[in-house]
């Protein structure tokens, strides 16, 4: 069905992000918008939050929004992309209003590039076209890196640029691959290149080209995810940025995971080759036991963090990477959403720590519990449901991914193989488990420090997007359906 | 190939590959835009044929736009970095293993190279051909980036990496051009204004010593 709508989730926060960079050089304007820029801010993500719930009922009833000529689509297969992008940019946007304190961007700027951001990243959800998605990717990527450079500390800068060049060479990856697809095929649509038979016969008749094409993406995109080993920047980006572009980073991933999975997936599709989906499933198992066991030694909690992401990324990858089980995808996109949404809620308490008390190091911390209780509780739920307790939103999707992983490898290697398998993800589960039920203990339980004797609960607008966060993990947990049915599960 | 196509890919890889032993920030730019200037000077001239001999607007947009991708590639980029330079400093320094290895990897890399593109070249269709001179510059301007601990020539090495891309772009669709340029232009303006941030917060131009002093 042809839809504005589409776009328009595009052009929402494109246009007044580009009305902050137009009004930028009027200097008379600068006080007006130093008052009023975190509500401008908060006003479009939730301009563009209703824009992008606007689809939903359409989606629902089994319809394809589309915009041909821009290659834009909506459908079950990027819906609950839109949403949790949307959802956790507003919620860092009610975070803003007290947690940013201003720093190298002056707040038109800040505005600016905050909101190309969420254009870029829905952008990357709608594209089905790959020199769009290249450029969407780039373009989220140099975002990123100024948001980290906003960080007037010291330790921004070296963060920023270990970003920019390990994404840029690996941006270079992905326009690589594009090209090669394109110099094969004629074509840049994806639903053309999979649906008509001529176009996809010449890259069957190349299926070196076409690997290596597909190997591009996953080098270029995994490294701009932060998957092992390209995870370089993630660890010191996560304590280089503010709290709250820590916030607005934790929808990032659902656009870059779904671009590789739409990269890659159409040409498994085409040339059903074992080493596409080992190269995922092995990157995937290696991320997953790299980031558990490195975020378990951690001091710092956003090291821990950022570790912690890296294995939730293994899992995504990992499950992603089942090309030829039928349910991979909406496994993988259940566990991602919910991933980011849970990872919302812990970055943002975090934050809210560090906010009072100025320290990330754990073992400087301690008995924060009734000094800040709300954010105690909403980092606790998040916690365990992102580790799979029952009944939070959690353990639903680790309960899918098992039984995803557990019927393909039955089916392929037998049951050994298939419980040996289960039985490794559980024990990764475990170490995760342990580390955020660790760090809980350290910043939340015992005894007061000298940094956290003065502590006392954040402003409520820092609170209220944590519990959400939190209360989304129950609601999800009692009524997975809700996420499912917007994933195209009947 | 073409010959002249040969000689301008050969011409483009010994600057890319002479960029390795460059010793001063200067030396490095100057190479960048020797690189990006033989690279895209064969598709410009043969632009500029089209463009004389047929007189359509459509030669005369083409010539426009690999004007352009020239241009940025070989001045602007090139410019922007000097810029960074200029509000910093002009770094002498040299790869960070020492050179006998360096030349020593290097010649595995160019050996690598011919080896996989004799193999390349009899599955790859005409239209892509130039795959294994991308793949040598790309693994030497990677080298480049690997090598250096000034953050102006890493800038450069990623440059000449997005460079050895370009012969790739010939064939790409007209509308795609602009959006890559400013994409180009872009990351050398984020990459310098990071650059020219971090040298005032640390007074020093090496990645090795901002990682130190954390």
């Amino acid at each position: 069905m042809y839809s504005l709508l589409p776009l328009l989730s595009i052009m929402v926060p494109l246009s007044i992000g580009f009305l902050h960079l137009i009004l930028h050089p009027f200097w008379f304007l600068e006080h007006f918008f130093k008052r009023t820029h975190k509500t401008l801010l908060l006003f479009s993500a939730f301009l563009t939050l209703i824009t992008v719930l606007s689809m939903v009922p359409y989606v629902l009833a089994g319809e394809v929004l589309e915009v041909p000529h821009l290659s834009l689509y909506v459908d079950s297969r990027n819906m609950a992309g839109l949403v949790g992008v949307a959802l956790i940019f507003f919620l860092a946007s009610i975070y803003n209003v007290e947690a940013e304190k201003g720093g190298r961007l002056k707040p038109t700027m800040y505005n600016f590039f905050l909101l190309l951001f969420l254009c870029c990243m829905l952008g990357l959800l709608l594209s089905h076209d790959l020199f769009g998605i290249f450029l969407f990717v780039e373009l989220t990527i140099g975002v990123s890196v100024i948001l980290v450079a906003h960080n007037p500390s010291k330790l921004s800068t070296e963060a920023a640029f270990k970003y920019l060049i390990i994404t840029a060479v690996s941006a270079l990856f992905v326009l690589l691959g594009v090209l090669i697809i394109f110099f094969l095929t004629g074509n840049t649509n994806l639903f053309d290149i999979t649906s008509n038979p001529y176009i996809y016969a010449r890259l069957v008749e190349n299926p070196q080209l076409l690997m290596l094409a597909v190997a591009c993406f996953i080098i270029g995109l995994g490294a701009d995810i932060g998957i092992v080993p390209f995870h370089g920047w993630l660890p010191d980006v996560f304590p280089g940025s503010t709290i709250i572009i820590n916030g607005f980073f934790c929808s990032e991933p659902i656009a870059l995971i779904l671009a590789l999975y739409n990269l890659v997936a159409p040409f498994y599709k085409i040339y059903p080759s074992n080493v596409i989906s080992a190269l995922m499933v092995g990157l995937g198992l290696i991320s997953m036991v790299f980031g558990a066991l490195v975020a378990y030694p951690q001091r710092n909690f956003y090291r821990m963090l950022a570790y912690c992401s890296i294995d939730e990324f293994g899992h995504i990858i990992f499950v992603l990477g089942l090309l030829a089980s039928p349910m991979s995808f909406v496994v993988g996109q259940y566990y991602l959403v919910n991933s980011a949404l849970m990872k919302a809620g812990m970055i943002l308490s975090l934050g809210s720590v560090f906010f009072k008390t100025g320290t990330a190091d754990m073992k400087k911390l301690g008995g924060l519990l009734r000094k800040m209780d709300k954010t105690a509780l909403s980092y606790i739920i998040c916690a365990i449901s992102l580790t799979g307790i029952p009944p939070l939103s959690g353990f639903y999707a680790k309960w899918l991914l098992y039984s995803v992983a557990y019927n393909f490898l039955l089916e392929l290697g037998g049951t050994a193989i298939a419980v040996l398998s289960l039985v490794f993800l559980i024990c990764i589960s475990m170490v995760t488990f342990i580390f955020l039920l660790r760090s809980f203990h350290q910043i939340f339980m015992g005894q007061a420090t000298e940094t956290t004797k003065e502590a006392g609960e954040v402003h409520w607008a820092m609170w209220l997007p944590t519990i959400i966060s939190a209360v989304s993990a129950v609601i999800l947990g009692l009524q997975p359906q809700i996420l499912l049915s917007l994933i195209g599960v009947a | 190939m073409e010959p002249i196509v040969i000689a301008a890919l050969i011409a483009s890889t010994i600057a890319t590959l002479c960029g390795v032993f460059a010793k001063t920030t200067k030396q490095l730019i100057r190479l960048l835009a020797v690189q990006a200037a033989t690279l895209g000077l064969v598709q410009l001239v043969l632009c500029l044929i089209n463009l004389i001999l047929g007189l359509g607007v459509e030669a005369l947009v083409d010539f426009f736009a690999t004007f352009a991708e020239w241009f940025a590639a070989a001045v602007i980029s090139p410019l922007i970095i000097y810029w960074g330079m200029i509000k910093t400093k002009d770094v002498y320094d040299e790869p960070v293993i020492n050179v006998g290895r360096v030349g020593l990897l290097l010649v595995v890399i160019v050996i690598l190279s011919i080896v996989l593109s004799f193999f390349a070249l009899r599955f790859l269709p005409e239209k892509i051909n130039v795959l294994p001179f991308v793949a040598l510059m790309f693994s030497i301007s990677i080298f480049i980036i690997a090598t250096r601990t000034d953050p102006l020539k890493i800038l450069v090495g990623l440059n000449m990496a997005e460079n050895a891309l370009y012969p790739m772009f010939a064939e790409s669709p007209l509308f795609i051009i602009p959006f890559i340029l400013a994409l180009m232009i872009f990351v050398n303006l984020v990459g310098v204004f990071i650059i020219v941030e971090a040298y005032h917060d640390y007074g020093d131009l090496s990645v090795k010593a901002w990682r130190l002093s954390e």
